[in-house]
């Protein structure tokens, strides 16, 4: 087949038709054609890892509790700042807001764009991702400007024996 | 003139694939899991029409 395809139709002797690469006609029609099965094929077989993720979670398989973690203590976020922590894994980066004296806020901090690092704003009050600008909502973690569109997910906090602690990573309304 | 249905169709699948990929991660990440199923059973079915089309083009010529 390559040798096929790889001829030039007839002689020509010209100024046109003078560039001679190697396997220049290779890509016909049928092999565009193979390579769109072969993309097809890909994606299918691409998809179903995030199938399988998914029936294991309506399973009920990743609904296991994590230990409590402790944050850090109260004495040491003044109101207003806030403080970086890994939770529920070690990789999962996520950030505790200490807004009034009573209320903490915790979110997943990477960005539900393109997971950069959100940081918190002090002076701006708002949680800002700076890759794109996607700003969030610091009470709800709802994104409020540039592109991400779905809100970063919260993790439950609880205040105790003068500490903060991680409880779960909370799940969206349905 | 070779029957350019064919070629068309899979062009449409190939952007069927990429809509269906892109909705799948969407809706895992909204912890949709049952719509993210579908996606991904919708992207498994794509690939066996995308060869019957292929094959029945290549029957043709």
């Amino acid at each position: 087949m390559t040798q096929k395809n790889n001829k030039i139709p007839f002689n020509e002797d010209n100024y046109t038709h003078n560039i001679n690469r190697n396997n220049e006609r290779k890509l016909d029609r049928r092999g565009f054609m193979k390579t769109l099965v072969g993309a097809a094929g890909v994606f299918a077989v691409s998809s179903l890892p995030w199938g399988g993720v998914a029936a294991k979670e309506l399973m009920g398989l990743g609904n296991k509790e994590y230990p409590h973690k402790k944050i850090v203590d109260i004495k040491s976020i003044p109101i207003g700042h806030s403080v970086d922590f890994k939770f529920p894994g070690e990789h999962d980066d996520a950030i505790l807001i200490r807004l009034t004296e009573t209320k903490y806020v915790a979110y997943q901090n990477a960005c539900t764009h393109l997971r950069c690092p959100v940081f918190w704003e002090k002076e701006k009050g708002e949680m800002l991702c700076p890759c794109h600008h996607g700003k969030f909502d610091v009470e709800t973690g709802a994104p409020t400007a540039g592109p991400p569109r779905r809100p970063l997910p919260e993790i439950e906090v609880k205040v105790e024996k003068g500490a903060v602690y991680a409880v779960k990573v909370k799940r969206y309304e349905v | 003139m070779k029957c350019n249905f064919h070629f068309a169709a899979l062009l449409v699948i190939l952007m069927l694939n990429i809509v269906f990929t892109q909705k799948m991660v969407h809706q895992y990440y909204f912890e949709n899991y049952v719509t993210a199923i579908i996606y991904c059973l919708l992207n498994l079915v794509l690939f066996p029409i995308a060869f019957v089309i292929y094959k029945q083009d290549q029957k043709k010529a």
